[in-house]
């Protein structure tokens, strides 16, 4: 397969000299991990579409160094980078990086292909071409973390030691207070977990939810001391056992770790697969999901909370990229140069090369390598990457400007603005909340959104020459402004990247449904589907004149299929052939009409109901449903009592429990009634 | 091919130690104290010498100076590094200069006639090549090498001539030439020592467990006590993590505080400090270096956790170093013998 192919692995040589990293090397395996350097998402649309999400800068450093230097801090010392969209780009990246020198301690693959689509296919491709040996972590390529994870591993060795390959992974967690900065809403879960063997038990996103159910059954099994907790932050960091890959082989619909951990979760009893958890109280793991959580993570980095990746700290180990520490959080790199009377008030990161004229307050920035700013300038909460040009009297706030943007005299930038690739602004110009200008028109885009599983990756629109033919309109972008806007609108307090979202709903494969919040318990469904399928074999027997052993073993196969109880069978039949009609017909059906047409039904089906129906609780459970059905039928009572009497003649039902029914208590009003019902009345009175 | 292999050999020692270094901040490295790095440093620094390809004292210094710079950028907080490139650096310009002929003396002499003579930086260039100038720069690397083992030991048996008997004694933190100080005083003399908690990491805790095991008589106190507890103290013995070219400290935070406290009531402060400890450096104003490693991540709250406190130089008494007991005044002097101007700035 031409698309598949293409491992264009790049092996270093010799990890011979090299000596202690930690205790991993006790083992035999060398620590290998999954680097998924694709979002499968657009949460950074537009910016995405010019540069790959892993290599977005984050503090003047693209994420995936981020991960990388993470991954290799805890020891790993092989790692696949999975790469789709623009792999180019970050292949290209990498091997400029000190990661593939020929002395880096951990060693990197880069496979691309562009057939990922999501995190599952990834991770069948993983198995496919079998390259995790044993546990393996693994990561986005643009999780940000400084979390001790060798407890956590050994932890998890330990366990698979002990089952026997029960436990297939391991999800770190760090434990943050609902509310934090730093934790994603999208990703917000609630957990609960056996707090003896750390076992996760239920495992549920609560975005946008206003109630939660547990299953009950959860907290009968293994130990008797649970914690339900919803302070956890997910760092997307697992350590996975190599079955993780072969399972999403096996399930090929798994598309993301959240399908798989539901999926694991409620098939435990099957599989006997488990999934751990280990909670971490210090260091830091978030992964940049969006831009809300870039905002988030870039000022925790410009604070020090990452250390020791910090900015000074240089971990990418550039030629002419290191920068100064000062007091307030302070960063400079070197060449920089401050025009008079400017003032960097704290948590300011500076690149190389970046000159700042006069009497500019910034505070709460980053800004990247050779930008130039200019007089009276205002940056607060704004993240700016490199070659940007700024002219004076410019405010910005809370947004974000990407390369080689121009912003011209007199331009105001409100909160949550985006600027992508190339885009001029100005002059004298405001941009209200949320604007998101990219040199690519949204037009293009449109075209594509049909497709559902398009992310980040898919091809640039081939509907070059209409954009061009559109003109930028001076008025959202000023007179000499180049960029058209995808999205204008004044927001509360929701941020960036919910409005990115709403733009481009097409968040690929994870089905954000609305099902998706409440697990809908199996059984509901599966009765559901197992009706229409009773259904569907009493019709196919009507019309190809089935012989009834047939049916029974069709209903009975369905059964188990379906893991439908007894009661239930009964139940559903009943509930069926007495809708029948009205299927057939549709509900307009006089009484009259109704008996007509069912009364030949019965007979029919008559030898089913009498396999089916045996003991007395059976023939309850007949009548219940018959009752049920004629409750919400009431226009019809009148046909009621000749279709039980028609039953009863067809020796489906007998007299005693249709006796035994009628004298049971009724439990609401209107099934009194309905017992009341002249009909039944009589009927009653005939038996 | 034994060239090639050599090299390569040599390229993953530094990238090893490099990626050591790194670590080293987040107190997960491999390397523990600053005397173990001065160590591994100039037994690389050696490696380097006798691996590297050069022929004259100007290539191999560019060598040095090369991965020097990239070495210090890997951990700016630990300026051990840096010393002990400067010290290398200093031993092969005074091998040339001896395999030159000319008299070591006169080159470091630095008086103001030679500042107004000389005219340029310098006029040496170190092109020529010696032969034996590898064996001897070597040499001179090991001779280093055999100083960097013994400075612990060198401190320790000064502690006699400091500490007297029943002397109450206040130490901050956690120093292991403290540690090895008290120590070796404990084995002749009875004596108090009070042990600075050192908030928020508590290696004062350590330290104290340490010393009291080793049969000296302990008391851990708070930070906020130290400032009370003063009055009883005759002695205040503290490690530190750099010595600058002024004689003031930059050292465990809290010292400061404790610095000021032991001047407030005329108590002695003594510093153990080996020889490597001692930079170039001035006072910079980036003295925070911090490890946010042991709280909860707040979000709109600026948390300041600075790990060093600069002391300045009138504050201390007395630096005790292994080869001697200094005031802080004649600092300068052991700068200029230890390391050469023009390496001043790698």
């Amino acid at each position: 397969m031409a698309g598949k192919g293409g491992k264009q692995s790049r092996s270093s040589s010799g990890l011979s000299g090299r000596k202690g990293a930690g205790d991993q090397e006790e083992e035999e395996q060398p620590l290998q991990a999954v680097l998924v350097a694709d979002s499968f998402n657009r949460r950074f649309f537009p910016v995405t579409k010019d540069q790959p999400r892993a290599l977005l800068p984050l503090g003047n450093v693209a994420m995936i160094d981020y991960t990388l230097e993470f991954l290799t801090s805890t020891g790993v010392q092989e790692t696949f980078v999975f790469c789709c969209w623009m792999a180019s780009k970050i292949k290209e990246h990498l091997l400029k990086s000190k990661w593939c020198r020929p002395t880096s301690p951990n060693t990197v693959h880069i496979i691309t292909s562009e057939m990922y689509r999501s995190l599952g296919d990834v991770l069948r491709d993983v198995d496919a071409k079998s390259l995790v040996r044993s546990d393996f972590v693994l990561v986005y390529g643009d999780v940000v973390s400084n979390v001790d994870i060798s407890q956590a591993l050994q932890e998890h060795r330990h366990r698979r030691k002990m089952d026997k390959n029960i436990s297939v992974m391991t999800m770190i967690c760090k434990e943050s207070s609902p509310g934090h900065k730093s934790r994603c809403e999208e990703d917000d879960v609630i957990v609960a977990m056996d707090s003896r063997s750390q076992r996760i038990l239920h495992y549920h996103k609560t975005q946008g939810l206003k109630r939660l159910q547990f299953p009950v059954n959860i907290f009968h099994s293994g130990s008797n001391e649970f914690e339900i907790r919803h302070d956890l932050l997910d760092c997307h960091i697992s350590i996975c056992s190599p079955q993780v890959a072969e399972l999403f082989t096996d399930n090929f619909d798994y598309q993301t770790r959240n399908d798989f951990v539901r999926g694991i979760l409620v098939n435990e009893e099957i599989l006997g697969n488990q999934i751990h958890m280990h909670v971490t109280k210090d260091g830091y793991g978030v992964r940049v999901s969006n831009l809300l959580m870039y905002d988030s993570v870039s000022s925790d980095l410009v604070r020090r909370w990452v250390y020791p990746l910090t900015p000074e700290a240089n971990f990418v180990d550039q030629k002419g990229r290191s920068c100064t520490y000062s007091r307030h959080n302070v960063y400079r790199g070197s060449g920089v140069s401050l025009g008079h009377g400017s003032q960097m008030e704290e948590n300011v990161l500076i690149g190389c090369d970046t000159s700042i004229g006069a009497n500019c307050y910034i505070s709460n920035s980053v800004i990247g390598n050779n930008c130039t700013i200019g007089d009276n300038v205002n940056l607060d909460h704004a993240y700016i990457w490199n070659n940007v040009h700024i002219a004076s009297n410019v405010v910005i706030s809370q947004s974000v400007v990407c390369d080689k943007v121009e912003v011209k005299t007199g331009v105001t930038l409100n909160k949550q603005c985006v600027l992508a690739y190339n885009v001029v602004i100005g002059p004298d110009i405001s941009l209200p909340e949320g604007t998101v200008v990219s040199m690519h028109h949204p037009d293009e885009e449109e075209d594509e959104d049909d497709d559902e599983f398009l992310s980040d990756d898919a091809e640039v629109g081939h509907s070059k020459d209409k954009t061009k033919l559109k003109a930028f309109n001076p008025a959202e972008v000023g007179a000499e402004g180049k960029g058209y806007i995808w999205k204008a609108s004044s927001l509360d307090d929701t941020e960036d990247e919910e409005l990115v979202r709403k733009n481009c709903e097409s968040e690929d494969s994870e089905p954000d449904d609305p099902d998706d919040p409440v697990i809908p318990s199996p059984e509901t469904d599966d009765v559901k589907v197992f009706q229409m399928e009773v259904l569907g074999t009493l019709q196919r027997g009507l019309e190809e004149n089935i012989g009834f052993d047939n049916l029974v073993l069709e209903i009975n196969s369905l059964k188990y299929a379906y893991n439908i109880t007894m009661k239930e069978v009964i139940q559903i039949l009943t509930s069926v052939v007495l809708e029948y009609p009205f299927q057939q017909q549709g509900p307009q059906l006089t009484p009259a009409q109704y008996v007509a047409l069912l009364l030949p039904l019965l007979k029919k089906w008559a030898p089913v109901f009498k396999n089916y129906v045996k003991r007395v609780q059976d023939h309850l459970d007949c009548l219940s449903a018959f009752e049920e059905h004629f409750l919400e039928q009431d226009s019809h009572w009148p046909a009621m009592v000749k279709v039980l009497m028609n039953m009863y003649q067809l020796e489906i039902l007998e007299e005693e429990t249709i006796l035994r029914w009628f004298s049971q208590g009724a439990t609401t009003d209107k099934s009194r009634q309905l017992r009341k019902n002249q009909g039944v009345r009589t009927g009653h009175t005939a038996l | 091919m034994p060239g090639p292999d050599k090299e390569t050999d040599l390229t993953e020692r530094i990238e090893a130690f490099l990626f050591d270094l790194n670590r080293g901040g987040s107190g997960a490295g491999p390397l523990r104290g600053s005397a173990e790095t001065a160590r591994e440093t100039t037994a690389l620094l050696r490696r380097i010498t006798a691996q590297a390809r050069w022929s004259s004292a100007g290539d191999l210094m560019e060598i040095i100076r090369n991965e020097g710079r990239r070495m210090t950028a890997a951990q700016p907080s630990e300026t051990t590094v840096g010393n002990m490139i400067r010290r290398v650096l200093k031993i092969i310009r005074e091998e040339y200069a001896r395999s030159r002929g000319s008299s070591e003396e006169a080159d470091q002499q630095e008086s103001l006639h030679k500042l107004l003579t000389s005219g340029g930086v310098s006029d040496e260039n170190f092109r020529q090549p010696f032969a034996a100038l590898k064996p001897n720069v070597i040499e001179a690397i090991n001779e280093l090498l055999t100083e960097l083992e013994g400075t612990t030991d060198n401190i320790a048996m000064q502690a006699l001539e400091h500490i007297h008997s029943n002397e109450v004694i206040m130490t901050i933190g956690r120093s292991r030439t403290v540690e090895a100080f008290l120590k070796d005083a404990a084995r002749k003399r009875k004596f108090h020592v009070i042990v600075a908690e050192c908030a928020p990491f508590c290696q004062g805790h350590e330290m104290a467990t340490s010393l009291s095991k080793a049969g000296i008589e302990t008391t851990v106190i708070t930070d906020a006590a130290i400032f009370a507890v003063m009055s009883r103290v005759n002695k205040v013995i503290i490690g530190t993590q750099t010595v600058l070219a002024n004689g003031g400290l930059r050292a465990v935070n809290g010292t400061h505080t404790l610095a000021l406290a032991a001047k407030h009531h005329s108590t002695p402060l003594i510093v153990c400090a080996p020889m490597f400890k001692l930079s170039p450096q001035v006072r910079r104003l980036s003295f925070l270096s911090d490890f946010y490693r042991y709280c909860e991540i707040l979000s709109k709250v600026n948390v300041h956790c600075p790990v060093f406190d600069y002391v300045p130089p009138e504050l201390i008494t007395l630096f005790i170093s292994n080869i001697g007991g200094h005031a802080p005044s004649y600092i300068y002097r052991l700068m200029s013998e230890l390391y050469h101007p023009e390496d001043h700035e790698l």
